[in-house]
């Protein structure tokens, strides 16, 4: 093992001002990307600060018409809570749908999201619900937050602490996944609420996550899976690999959009 | 494995400017991303040092940077090789073209790049965007080098 220092933060402030001060530091939240890099040694940041014992930062509440959920709290927490459950079981059923147990269980929404790989399920669902992002320094919507592969808005000593999600009237999240990682191949993420529709979609972009201007505004005239045929998107920006050529992407997004549509209902 | 990708961009300055840019060492380290250092060993060979980090991987590589079948103003070809440690060894470039265009320059490329190791066993589903990402990083970089200053 190479060595490096950890330190267990127990509070905001302080991991805030460790993560601005100390050189090549890393947050650890719930490790489940970072770990396994540092294992393969294809990163090996001097400083980790474990964010495990900062208060505050887990739970999950429903204020007013929004699911506010801490940053720590774990893809199990969500997939398991009542709570969300109730208010927005699309997204329970997306966290229940990450990776596999262990991950679920050490993994945190606010690592993944910071972390922003183009296909994890997350940016779909924050994307997708309108959510806000809330951190030490600031509030930033989630158009906003994810800014490319592996980018995002938050600044070199900024932390997230919370996201919080309107309450749509429908959604659901419907994701094709790779069948070994269970990573998104696609996955698309649709909500209704009162004045707007949303379609986000997760896997296929080369640059991350994002909507589909066109279905949205075929959903508003008729929200249902039929205001979708015919309708497609380009292939171009999208990824291409040994899992799939951009236009079979291209193609999948449009499948899933109408299931995910069939199952809001 | 390998990838390959391709662009262009209409740059706001004559082809002449924009040759002598292209094999200018300081503007070339201002837009390599992650460069730290980049020393010029001889007309056209460079020894460049530089820090990648894309999401939780960060690998910093050594590499000899080379510039090759120059035909001034018109283009050439950029390439390079380098170790990134344990991470892995990666090789590749670019061919330049500059064509005149509306008063300004039409530059195209087209990008070629091999990445092995353990960076392209584990990498696999990134790499293809994380190269693109780099070449429209050094591209756009170059774009805004040899754009005029906004007026003050």
């Amino acid at each position: 093992m190479y060595a490096f220092t950890y330190h267990r933060a127990t509070g905001l402030r302080q991991a805030g001002n460790m993560l601005g001060k100390l050189e090549d530091s890393k947050i650890l939240a719930g490790g489940q990307t970072l770990l396994p890099t540092m294992k393969q040694r294809l990163a090996s940041p001097a400083n980790l600060i474990d964010l495990g014992k900062v208060d505050g930062l887990k739970g999950i509440e429903l204020k007013g018409r929004s699911l506010v959920i801490g940053a720590m709290t774990t893809h199990s927490e969500v997939a398991t809570s009542p709570v969300v459950q109730q208010a927005i079981p699309a997204l329970a059923e997306l966290a229940s749908m990450i990776g596999d147990p262990a991950v679920r269980h050490m993994g945190t929404l606010g690592g993944s999201i910071a972390n922003n790989d183009p296909n994890s399920d997350y940016p779909a669902a924050l994307v997708g619900l309108g959510a806000t992002v809330i951190t030490t320094k600031r509030r930033i919507e989630a158009d906003a937050f994810f800014t490319g592969l592996f980018e995002t808005a938050l600044e070199a000593d900024e932390i997230i602490t919370k996201v919080s999600f309107p309450v749509p009237k429908k959604a659901a999240y419907m994701k094709f996944r790779n069948p070994a990682s269970r990573f998104a191949l696609v996955g698309v993420f649709v909500a209704k609420r009162s004045s707007e529709i949303r379609v986000a979609v997760t896997g296929a972009g080369a640059s991350g996550v994002f909507r589909v201007p066109a279905f949205e505004e075929a959903l508003k005239k008729r929200f249902s899976p039929k205001s979708l045929e015919g309708l497609s998107i380009p292939a171009t920006g999208l990824n291409s690999d040994i899992h799939g050529s951009a236009e079979y992407r291209a193609h999948l997004v449009g499948v899933m959009a109408r299931r995910a549509v069939a199952k809001a209902g | 494995m390998a990838m390959q990708m391709n662009g262009e961009v209409q740059l706001p300055a004559q082809r002449e400017e924009v040759w002598a840019r292209l094999n200018d060492t300081e503007t070339l380290k201002a837009c390599i991303p992650g460069c730290e250092t980049l020393d010029k060993l001889s007309d056209t060979e460079f020894a460049a040092v530089a820090t990648v980090k894309i999401g939780p991987v960060k690998a910093r590589w050594r590499a000899k940077v080379m510039l090759s079948d120059l035909d001034p103003p018109n283009g050439y070809r950029i390439s390079g090789e380098g170790e990134g440690g344990v991470a892995g060894f990666a090789k590749g470039g670019a061919t330049v073209a500059l064509a005149e265009k509306d008063g300004g320059t039409l530059m195209s490329y087209n990008v070629d790049a091999h990445i092995g190791g353990k960076l392209a066993q584990l990498g696999q589903r990134l790499v293809n965007g994380a190269a693109k990402k780099m070449a429209d990083e050094f591209f756009a970089n170059f774009a805004k080098a040899v754009s005029p200053p906004p007026p003050a």
